[in-house]
């Protein structure tokens, strides 16, 4: 006679640290390929790596054997999985090379850029997740009416901006024709104070978003609208559960979950937009050093920026999908179906 | 002709159409660019910072070069390199797509997982990192582009083999022994091929916004005038603190706006048209 078999109930604690240990792997996954391209690239620079140590003209003047003896000297020569291992220790370390515009550690540099990089964009995704999905929550709620599809056709529209353009129009509107706000670097004339910077944030933020807004509201509508549609909501609702308690439980939560993935996207577009805004309104965060480093060739530290950016974007995906099940029930006791 | 029919069948809708009209103007002038001599936009032919006058009705840039001509042909760099790599990116997805869809477990799983680590790394940082080390010849562009942007598509297509695949006539075909191909040609292809429609253009309008990006951070190729370009010399000019902004910064970035609008209008022209058959397959 078989054996029937009947799985035990399934433990939570372990699915869910099954789930996380899964993800862990993922993202170590993640960072290594981060690295690896942050490894390679300078090296398949036209004109070879020593670009990474000089400027143009100063490699030029170089002879054959200089260039040998350098190359020899910071390495070049050895296998590639050496060089690796350097690379990797390197990075734990924080010893990213020198700056060749102004011969600064490249990690000081980061350093201090950092905070403000993780002030802007973090700000930014807090306002935008919350804006972007309240408004297609709304959006999808009046969808036949006015302003459903007002917020609609608006959703479209701002999607379609490019951000530097956005900036550069509200520095036209707000600093240099209704001059209310400030559109230059995070100080004012009294130095760095809160309510400064406060005032500063102002339109780097609203251009961020402004313009990262569109596509989540879009996500959470069309999401919200498939739900509705949805057999079990109908159910819910020929049974007469009453429409607070319908939206609430059966719309807004499965409906939800998919925009949390959406949310991983929008950090990603958050953070490379912030190279963009910090260029276009002079602030003095990662973006801002990313674009002084392209505009001098300062390979070295272009190539620590992006390091320290791409990390940033993966962390907070790690930070935001540790979350996941806290939302999803299904992720915390194993049953996947 | 065939006009005609899209035009009495509502093909596309009133957005739709729409989009279609602005991008049919859009492309006309890339076309027209085309036929313009090459030293169009990329010759001094003024005073540098002229206001708009006759012969330039958007004035000239710090180098004396015409506005407009810029405009025109940038109109051609930023539509022909989305639309290559679009049709790269589609193609790219629709195999991956269906292999992790058709194929066997393992492959399935493991072009899976590929994508999700791939949908964490930041496409736009990663094409801006790509674009300064490898160089930035609009060939270098497309291939960067091409390999960045194919995982959202192939995720989309998979799910799209997926739901075809469960449907009623494809199993009772697959129970007959109808091979795979024959299947995904005869029965599934007119579910799965008009979702291509879509994932082209929403392809096409990253592609023009990244570029476009790109060159606004002065990575751009700087022997072919281009929308992005043109600003990047609007941010380090400060144009917007003088009023040569609105012949010198307006154009260029409406320019980009309207044509990622038009691609946008239609892209969900065709989407709102899929709806209803999808619908019936879930």
């Amino acid at each position: 006679m078989t054996q029937l078999d009947i799985s035990a109930p399934s433990d939570g604690r372990r699915a869910y640290s099954r789930y996380l240990a899964g993800r862990i792997v993922e993202y170590a996954a993640v960072l290594l390929i981060a690295l690896t391209l942050n490894f390679a690239l300078p090296r398949a620079l036209p004109g070879g790596p020593l670009k990474l140590f000089g400027s143009p003209e100063a490699l030029a003047r170089l002879t054959e054997d200089e260039r040998a003896q350098i190359a020899t000297q910071y390495g070049f020569g050895r296998p590639i999985p050496e060089q690796f291992l350097d690379y990797l220790k390197g990075v734990v370390t924080l010893d990213l090379g020198t700056s060749l515009s102004d011969g600064r550690e490249v990690a000081d540099a980061l350093g201090g850029a950092l905070p403000w990089t993780l002030l802007l964009v973090g700000s930014s995704i807090v306002i935008t997740a919350t804006l972007g999905v309240a408004l297609g929550v709304v959006g999808a709620l009046r969808r036949r009416r006015g302003k459903g599809s007002g917020l609609l056709a608006g959703a479209i529209v701002v999607d379609s901006l490019p951000q530097f353009w956005l900036g550069m129009l509200l520095i036209v509107v707000f600093g240099v024709q209704l001059k209310v706000l400030p559109t230059f670097g995070v100080s004012g004339i009294d130095g760095v104070t809160v309510g400064g910077v406060l005032q500063h944030l102002v339109l780097p933020v609203t251009t961020l978003v402004v313009t990262g807004m569109g596509y989540l509201f879009m996500y959470t509508r069309s999401s919200l609208l498939t739900v509705l549609t949805s057999e079990p909501v109908q159910h819910a609702h020929a049974r007469g559960v009453p429409y607070g308690r319908l939206i609430r439980r059966h719309v807004l939560r499965p409906a939800l979950l998919p925009v949390h993935t959406i949310l991983m996207l929008e950090i990603g577009f958050l953070a490379a937009g912030s190279i963009v805004v910090e260029t276009v309104f002079a602030y003095p965060g990662l973006g801002r050093l990313t674009f002084d480093a392209i505009s001098a060739r300062d390979y070295p530290l272009m190539q620590g920026a992006f390091l320290v950016l791409t990390v940033m974007v993966v962390l907070m995906n790690a930070l935001a999908d540790a979350t996941y099940p806290l939302l999803d029930p299904r992720a915390r006791t194993g049953g996947s179906r | 002709m065939m006009l005609q029919r899209i035009a009495r069948r509502r093909l596309l809708g009133t957005q739709g159409s729409v989009g279609a009209a602005i991008l049919a103007v859009v492309v006309a002038v890339a076309i027209y660019g085309v036929a313009l001599p090459d030293s169009a936009g990329r010759e001094r032919v003024a005073e540098p910072y002229a206001r708009p006058g006759p012969g330039i009705p958007l004035g000239a840039d710090d180098l004396g070069r015409n506005l407009l001509e810029q405009l025109i042909v940038g109109a051609g760099t930023s539509l022909s390199l989305a639309f290559i790599v679009a049709a790269i990116t589609t193609a790219i997805a629709a195999v991956v797509g269906g292999a992790a869809g058709l194929g066997r477990r393992w492959l399935s799983t493991t072009v899976m997982r590929g994508i999700d680590v791939m949908l964490i790394l930041p496409e736009l940082i990663l094409y801006i990192l790509a674009a300064a080390f490898l160089g930035q010849s609009f060939g270098i562009r497309v291939a960067i582009l091409s390999l960045i942007l194919w995982p959202v598509p192939s995720r989309v297509l998979r799910a799209a083999v997926l739901t075809a695949w469960s449907r009623g006539h494809l199993e009772v075909a697959r129970a007959m022994g109808a091979a795979r191909w024959w299947l995904l040609a005869r029965h599934a292809s007119y579910l799965i091929g008009p979702l291509l429609v879509p994932i082209f253009v929403r392809t096409a309008m990253r592609a023009i916004i990244y570029d476009a990006t790109l060159s606004f951070l002065g990575l751009g190729d700087p022997t072919t005038p281009s929308w992005g370009t043109t600003l990047y010399w609007v941010q380090v000019n400060g144009v917007f603190l003088s009023d040569a902004w609105t012949w010198w910064a307006l154009p260029p970035g409406a320019a980009i706006t309207l044509t990622v609008l038009a691609l946008a209008l239609i892209g969900i022209a065709v989407e709102d048209r899929l709806n209803p058959a999808l619908k019936e397959a879930a």
